[in-house]
């Protein structure tokens, strides 16, 4: 049997504010396998996004363990952590987090630069334009619709190659029909690269082009395993 | 009624504005309130001291009116037309030597004697406390008060006894202060402090003597003083005497302090200017944090005029804050000092509130506030209302318009005419605003080939590196703003500490070299030939010049009085008061004969005189022209017949004005020597030449130039003062730009960390960018500084040039490390951002 891209047993996770300790996550037991595509849904405070980012590395747990591509996140450090994204992770966000004082070359030809690639520039412009924006490559963001720009953010997710895509409402700030051709494009994408999607979103269509379907409410996993049409 | 309603929403506007407190105008308030302060305290300070010396005038003269004769005293028909108008008090100075009674050590003195009418204002400061009578009083011998460096100089104390020239002194206390030398100016020894019968009994005044007469007035109503000095000049109009009235007392006190002011305040008004770049970025930055909110009131159906307005309100009641706080503080400058320093002060201070100055300032600080946040204001007044409809706001590609372009002209054509106004050097003024606009000509165009061909340069293999190069061509990086506030402030440190060191040269290293160990004043003639022989004599001597000397005032220059002539400001010394005159057969050595020709050695014709090209020019004339002298109150007017080059440098012996031979021998007149030996034989030359011409003056140039250095340290001091506050000011605008793009920098790093960069990645990469920054602004500021202080040096100053590596090498430093820790103080702050935190607000 071979090992699932995602391992993640009683993960919990708590935040301290003003008002108190508040506990997000709460006993969380998941499993997803190589090349899976799943969909987390639930109403907003459900924990989804502290999910994904528990999942990236971003957030630490509380308690319980995290397993991705074999490694057990919750041992590794802040840069051991940012090690293994640029090797193995792509996220892609609702509201795209690209920098705007670079151009869409340069967005997304950044995981590769920090992970050392020579050829950064070459395969950032190679990713562009499997999205179709050869021609907006030295263009900054705030020069590009909000569907331009959330391909541009796909592009620089999936230029690494990542074995895990965690995507978080991609289509939340577009509209439906160019949210309709960014998830085409995302699932293109990861179907050509074999790559595990974790995809967060509201969108019922959307979720349902998932392998899995998973419902979270109040820091739980409501539906393990419920799968989808 | 439409303007009211207008203004009427301008205000609420402002006032709505405002009410969110001051928060990202720290900068813009600092930068106007340290460069109105700089301006307006060393204004505060130079009128309170110049009113200082008007309130004291009468003492700092010696009385309402001052009569100066060299060498000789006021015929007894002058004596009687003075003592009727008023009372007359009458000084005595020369420098001569003192001894202590064994003879083995002597020293340079200022020596005045006075007589029973002196002082006529003010009083004299005396250790221990007693009447000036008494303690000048003869008993077995004569009293002397002196001031305290005597003491430590020859090892004697009060009570002792000393010599000069064939009287003995007792030293009866010690001078604290004398009221008509409140301003301490530079002197060759200490005063020695006699009465007119002491005097007389040294014997020292012989004919030709160098000794000056000072006849103070004390008149019934000193308003008349201008009468007086009217009838004066009709009742002798030949006396030779120099008038100076109360309200001219210390002209070059003065005239210092006013050059002072003006050079500082220029500095002072680079600092105003780099904080200008700390004005615009505070307003650029807070406008941009606006876009949106401006965008939003322009869809509600605001009015491009109604947001500009309502900025430039802002901006200009905030400009109006900053400037209130330079200038109170600047006020309170003169204030504090003479409470702090009371009497140590090197000139008299009357502090007050000097409106005039407190205006200029504040008129520089709003015109400054103003010319660099207008470009801000009317890109804001454009700000289209569809920014509202797309995820990032525009970064700032549309321009201000005409309009704005052409008010932001007036704005710096007013500042510029301001400058030129205000200033008591107008040339100086117009070198300094065009220096200031090549300056941010070349700045902006170093800043704009930096970003471009950061942009241009292939890509650097190390991820970092590339980022950093990388960050300075990207939009709305800080670089442009960087190299310009820092280089500003870097230049301004450099110019000052490399015009600084080639005067400390010229003092210093240059001079001595070549420089006599010693001059000799007041050889009498019978003296001579001794005087030469015995110098000769000594061990290490290596040259021994002697030129006979008379004092003499230009009164004339080819004809027109002095007071009419048209003279260069830069030869302006030479008319001033009494010159030394020499006469020689000979041509002296290592003379250039610039034009004409050297007389016969045995010239006997009417009077030829050969003048130093420098000053011929500064008078506008030439060979064959004449030039009329006033010596011992005979007016001689002689023709020019060469013009020859000095240079003045080697402190070798020379005369602005040599007569030929057949004029000056059959006046009164005394020698005066110099002697070159090396520093290890200067003392034994000393001891034996004092102690064999007790009546001559010895003065040691290593001391003098000790002196000047002193006065250039403490001059300097005051100009690194004033170029530390430009660099701070550069520094806050540099502090200014990293903080307004703290926030992008620290969404950069969350990005950067979700596409895998770790901590050390982004750090270097931010590093990189400053370190390049840091480097580009220090070789850009040490070429352009080292450019302009040899303009400084070699054209105004007209001396030489000389890099100093070690100062230029400091500078770099400076600025790479500025902007270094600067810049990484701000990534750190970035880097311990938790992506998390940032992501979760979205």
């Amino acid at each position: 049997m071979t090992e699932p891209m995602v391992e993640i047993n009683d993960l919990h996770l708590s935040l301290v504010g003003g008002a108190g300790t508040v506990n997000i996550l709460r006993g969380i037991d998941l499993q997803v396998a190589r090349g899976e595509t799943i969909s987390i849904v639930g109403p907003s405070g459900a924990g989804k996004t502290t999910l994904l980012m528990a999942l990236s590395g971003l957030e630490s747990p509380s308690a319980g363990q995290v397993h991705v591509a074999g490694r057990d996140l919750t041992a590794l450090g802040e840069d051991q952590l940012a090690r293994f994204r640029r090797q193995h992770v792509g996220i892609v966000f609702q509201s795209f987090h690209l920098v705007p004082t670079m151009t869409a070359l340069e967005n997304v030809a950044l995981p590769l630069e920090f992970a050392g690639r020579r050829d950064a520039r070459e395969a950032a412009r190679a990713a562009l334009e499997k999205t179709g924006l050869a021609a907006r490559l030295a263009h900054f963001p705030g020069e590009l619709s909000g569907g331009e720009q959330q391909r541009v953010a796909l592009a620089r997710a999936f230029v690494n190659q990542p074995s895990l895509l965690l995507a978080d409402e991609p289509t939340g700030n577009l509209d439906r029909e160019t949210g309709d051709k960014v998830m085409d494009l995302l699932f293109d994408l990861q179907q050509k690269q074999g790559t595990t999607l974790v995809l967060v979103t509201h969108d019922a269509s959307l979720a349902d082009r998932c392998h899995r379907l998973i419902r979270m409410m109040d820091g739980r996993l409501a539906a393990p395993g419920e799968q989808a049409t | 009624m439409i303007k009211s309603v207008f203004f009427g929403q301008v205000l609420r506007l402002v006032r709505r504005e405002l009410r969110s407190g001051l928060k990202g105008f720290g900068v813009f308030l600092a930068c106007l309130f340290l460069g109105v302060f700089a301006i307006s305290a060393l204004g505060s300070f130079t009128a309170s001291a110049k009113s200082g010396l008007l309130a004291d005038a009468g003492a700092l003269l010696g009385g309402d009116l001052e009569l100066r004769l060299a060498h000789r005293e006021l015929q007894a028909e002058q004596r009687r037309f003075l003592d009727a108008r008023g009372s007359l008090s009458h000084v005595m100075t020369m420098r001569t030597m003192a001894a202590d009674m064994a003879g083995d050590n002597r020293m340079l003195i200022e020596l005045k004697a006075v007589d029973q009418a002196y002082p006529l204002y003010g009083e004299l400061g005396i250790l221990p406390a007693m009447e000036l009578k008494q303690a000048l009083a003869a008993e077995e011998d004569f009293g002397a008060l002196v001031e305290r460096g005597f003491l430590e100089r020859l090892g004697v104390k009060v009570g002792d006894r000393v010599r000069v020239g064939e009287a003995t002194f007792r030293v009866r206390g010690v001078l604290t202060a004398e009221p008509d030398r409140s301003v301490r100016a530079f002197t060759l020894g200490p005063r020695f402090l006699i009465s007119q019968a002491g005097l007389a009994a040294t014997e020292l005044v012989k004919p030709g003597s160098l000794v000056n007469h000072r006849y103070r007035l004390k008149l019934p109503d000193r308003e008349q003083v201008d009468n007086l000095r009217q009838e004066l000049q009709i009742a002798f109009p030949e006396a030779g005497w120099r008038l100076r009235t109360w309200r001219e007392a210390a002209p070059r006190v003065r005239f210092f302090l006013d050059r002072m002011n003006q050079n500082l305040t220029l500095i002072g008004l680079c600092a105003l200017l780099v904080g200008g770049l700390g004005v615009a970025g505070a307003v650029r930055g807070y406008l941009a944090g606006k876009t949106f909110h401006i965008a939003t009131m322009k869809c509600l159906g605001a009015s491009g005029p109604l947001i500009f307005t309502a900025y430039l309100l802002q901006v200009l009641l905030l400009g109006l804050l900053g400037a209130a706080g330079g200038l109170v503080c600047g006020a309170a400058v003169p204030f504090l000092l003479a409470w702090l320093l009371g009497d140590r002060l090197p000139v008299p201070l009357a502090p007050s509130i000097h409106l005039e100055v407190l205006l200029v300032a504040a008129l520089f600080g709003l015109l400054i506030a103003l010319a660099f946040s207008l470009n801000a204001l009317g890109i804001a007044r454009r700000v289209p209302p569809g920014v509202l409809f797309r995820g990032y706001s525009p970064t700032g590609r549309t321009g201000p318009g005409k309009g704005i372009q052409a008010a932001i002209g007036l704005v710096v054509l007013a500042l510029g005419l301001l400058a030129v106004l205000t200033s008591t050097d107008k040339q100086l003024a117009l070198w300094f605003i065009a220096g200031a606009a090549l300056c941010f000509a070349l700045f902006r165009f170093a800043a704009a080939g930096v970003i471009r061909l950061s942009r241009a340069l292939p890509s650097p293999p190390l991820p970092s590196l590339r980022l950093g190069l990388g960050n300075i061509h990207r939009r709305g990086s800080p670089a442009g703003s960087a190299l310009f506030s820092l280089g500003l402030g870097l230049t301004a440190l450099v110019v000052v500490v490399l015009v600084q060191a080639n005067l400390d040269d010229l003092v210093t290293e240059t001079v001595p070299q070549k420089a006599p160990a010693f001059f000799f004043l007041d050889i009498q003639g019978h003296q001579v030939a001794d005087f030469a022989e015995t110098a000769q004599s000594l061990p290490g001597v290596s040259k021994v010049e002697r030129y006979p000397t008379l004092r003499g005032r230009i009164t004339a220059i080819d004809g027109i009085s002095v007071d009419e002539a048209d003279i260069d400001p830069e030869v302006q010394w030479a008319v001033r008061g009494d010159r030394y005159l020499s006469y020689a057969g000979e041509m002296p050595p290592e003379t250039m004969i610039t034009s004409g020709n050297w007389w016969p050695t045995d010239y006997a014709g009417p009077p030829r005189i050969s003048l130093t090209a420098d000053v011929a020019k500064g008078f506008g004339i030439g060979v064959d022209d004449t030039l009329t002298v006033n010596v011992l109150g005979r007016e001689i007017t002689g023709t020019i017949a060469s013009l020859r080059e000095v240079d003045w440098s080697t402190l070798d012996l020379n005369f602005a004005i040599i007569f030929a031979p057949g004029t000056l021998e059959q006046a009164p007149q005394t020698h005066i020597a110099s002697i070159h030996v090396p520093p290890a034989q200067e003392e034994e030359v000393y001891r034996v030449m004092t102690g064999k011409f007790p009546n001559v003056s010895a003065i040691g140039t290593r001391e003098v130039l000790q002196n000047v250095s002193r006065t250039l340290e403490r001059i300097g001091a005051a100009f690194r003062g004033m170029a530390a506050v430009a660099l701070l000011t550069g520094f806050l605008v540099l502090a200014g730009a990293v903080s307004a793009d703290q926030h992008r920098r620290i969404q950069d790093a969350v990005i950067f960390k979700i596409c895998g960069a770790t901590r050390w990645n982004i750090l270097t990469a931010f590093a990189a960018e400053f370190l390049l920054l840091g480097i580009i602004a220090g070789l850009i500021s040490a070429l352009v500084g080292s450019l302009a202080a040899m303009g400084i040096l070699k054209g105004l100053m007209d001396t030489s040039f000389r890099l100093h590596p070690g100062a230029i090498l400091a500078t770099l430093l400076v600025g790479i490390v500025l902007t270094l820790g600067l810049g990484l103080l701000g990534t750190w702050k970035a880097l311990g951002h938790k992506p998390a935190e940032l992501l979760r607000r979205e």
